[in-house]
């Protein structure tokens, strides 16, 4: 009897173990299909422009030329549009992530008169599709403010909130932290800035970074916004350089995928840097609510 | 008499210094909410009833713009098309793509950490970049695909220089940057809980019949999350036709928010392009109202209500 039933534990074992390495050989097929266009372009920034015309081609460059990226960064400006990329991130990531959390403390954690209104707002905003409001903001930015030719129309309508899901975000994370730890500095003498800033805000580090991480992908794929208010070249961003390079060369593919590569890295960079908080506050932000 | 009416006092005191702080918490929100977000959602009515063009003072010409849209406009209709043929396929084809991954993902494989961070490099890659990288895979003679398709002796195919397969090689690129919904699924599955799944399989039930009655239905609030984010942004897409394809080839590819884009700052038409905003945003609302509608019959909830 004992047997029998150890003998079945056994088998449901091995067929677990079957069923994880077929898995893991699905996973790790769809993983090279993903990879693979990257490795593609990477190989052919690596390639003479003969090699790349021949056939078949190869999945290896025959020397690696590296050459391509000093022959492309003459053409390509890609460190002034880095920096000029970062002027417009690095202040919106900032007072984005910051203004944020502001508003989520608030709607997680005080009373007031209006809340319900102001959070239906608030929520209903994140339904509103970003292009519904475009060509105003532009009317507003340009004819009523003059900011021709400039960053601030992209950067400071972070300093307004961050944005509605981060807010959103934000709120749910604070929600999840017991209210006995505000209502023990409370005792303490804490105020309600100083929970915000000494209590709340050490608690939600991952969400902040998230909310920063979320606010950097948004401006680093935001090719239309950029397209519309930047005008000059020495103000270009990568999006845009890459952009403008690329109607410059139809035909040198590999000036143009060593271009691409370069402006694939700080993303790279920035997410394997970012990665665990990454996963780790989607997973925590109360999906599940 | 009097110790309750002090403590009432007091309590009103501590809500109007809380609400005070609140306040000022909310101010940058509230100006964002006010002049970024509803002003012009208004504003863009009130354009759209205008034949402004930048140069000179607005005049008003009631629904002329509207009327011009639905009569006489040579775009609108293969941009209707367009966008909603785009978003359909890159909708179903990025759900179906991510639920499968993330389920694959959720199993106790060795290295999962490292793949899913492999299935969400693509979506931290810039969008441009993504686009111009991959105009050389979809490459006429000497492009990857071109070469697959040429070893198992098919034609080559003009990916994106085609105006019958523009759209569909776009939305594979879009469903490859769906590492987002593959995360947000993975965090639903992880709360799926596993009591379930062992009470089924002692019934009997088989792989498919527990996906069907357990992981389908304590899912459905995060399918349908995914479904509404991924349903709004693809119904806006513009990166392609700005960085790739300036809406070609013939209209096959002039998306509805690049159509926008096109009239108001390449041809400064800001009246006429504020009403084809309205009727994109018209559209838009119409696909998730009808989402929000539908949801209902096939969203289960557990009745988990949170302190609001």
């Amino acid at each position: 009897m004992s047997e029998v039933a150890y003998g079945r534990l056994k088998s449901k074992k091995r067929q677990e173990r079957t069923a994880n390495l077929i898995t893991l050989v699905v996973v790790v097929f769809f993983a090279v299909l993903v990879l693979f266009p990257i490795w593609w372009i990477f190989r052919t920034s690596l390639m003479t422009n003969a090699e790349i015309y021949k056939y078949p081609p190869s999945l290896l460059p025959a020397d690696w030329l590296f050459s391509n990226y000093e022959k492309t960064l003459e053409i390509f400006k890609f460190w002034k549009y880095l920096w000029n990329t970062m002027i417009i991130i690095v202040p919106s990531c900032l007072a984005g992530t910051f203004t944020a959390t502001l508003c989520g403390y608030a709607f997680a954690r005080l009373r007031f008169r209006g809340k319900k209104l102001i959070w239906a707002l608030c929520v209903g905003s994140m339904l509103l599709p970003a292009m519904v409001t475009l060509i105003p903001l532009y009317i507003g930015w340009t004819r009523g403010l003059g900011l021709h030719d400039s960053y601030l129309p992209l950067i400071l309508p972070y300093f307004c909130g961050g944005g509605a899901f981060n807010i959103f975000l934000i709120r749910q994370f604070i929600v999840s932290i017991p209210r006995e730890l505000d209502q023990a500095a409370t005792i303490d003498g804490a105020g309600y800035f100083r929970i915000l800033f000494s209590i709340i805000m050490p608690a939600i580090r991952p969400a902040m970074i998230v909310v920063a991480l979320f606010i950097f992908i948004g401006l680093w794929n935001d090719l239309l916004q950029q397209m519309i208010y930047i005008n000059g070249s020495d103000k270009y961003t990568i999006a845009l350089g890459l952009t403008n390079f690329r109607g410059q060369l139809k035909q040198d593919w590999s000036l143009t995928m060593a271009a691409t590569c370069m402006s694939f890295a700080p993303g790279v960079l920035f997410y394997v840097i970012g990665q665990k908080y990454f996963v780790e506050g989607i997973t925590l932000t109360g999906m599940k609510s | 008499m009097d110790t309750i009416n002090k403590s009432v006092k007091r309590r009103s005191r501590i809500y109007s210094a809380e609400a005070r702080v609140a306040y000022i918490c909310l101010i940058p929100a509230f100006i964002g909410l006010i002049f970024l977000t509803y002003v012009p959602l208004l504003s863009v009515l009130g354009i759209s009833l205008t034949n402004w063009t930048g140069l000179s003072a607005p005049k008003f010409i009631g629904f002329d713009n509207y009327s011009k849209l639905f009569t006489s406009d040579p775009y609108i209709k293969d941009s209707i098309i367009a966008t909603i043929y785009f978003a359909a396929l890159s909708v179903a084809g990025s759900m179906i793509y991510s639920l499968f991954i993330a389920m694959l993902l959720n199993r106790k494989i060795p290295a999962r950490g490292f793949f899913r961070a492999v299935f969400y490099v693509p979506y931290v890659l810039p969008a441009a970049a993504i686009y111009v990288g991959w105009s050389w895979l979809y490459e006429a003679n000497f492009g990857f695909f071109n070469y697959l398709l040429s070893e198992i002796g098919l034609h080559k195919v003009l990916f994106i220089a085609d105006s019958s397969h523009v759209v569909p090689s776009l939305s594979l690129i879009s469903v490859w940057l769906a590492g987002n919904l593959i995360v947000i699924f993975l965090a639903g599955l992880q709360n799926v809980p596993s009591v379930y799944h062992e009470a089924a399989q002692i019934d009997g039930a088989n792989g498919w019949a527990r996906f069907r009655h357990i992981t389908l239905p304590s899912m459905s609030p995060i399918i349908f999350y995914n479904l509404l984010m991924s349903l709004i942004a693809n119904l806006q897409v513009v990166t392609p036709a700005l960085s790739l394809t300036n809406g070609g080839p013939g209209n096959s590819s002039r998306f509805m928010t690049y159509l926008m884009y096109d009239q108001a700052f390449v041809n400064y038409k800001l009246g006429y392009a504020c009403a084809t905003t309205f009727i994109i945003f018209a559209i838009l609302a119409a696909f998730t109202g009808v989402l929000f509608k539908t949801s209902k019959g096939w969203i289960f909830d557990e009745g988990g209500d949170d302190d609001k």
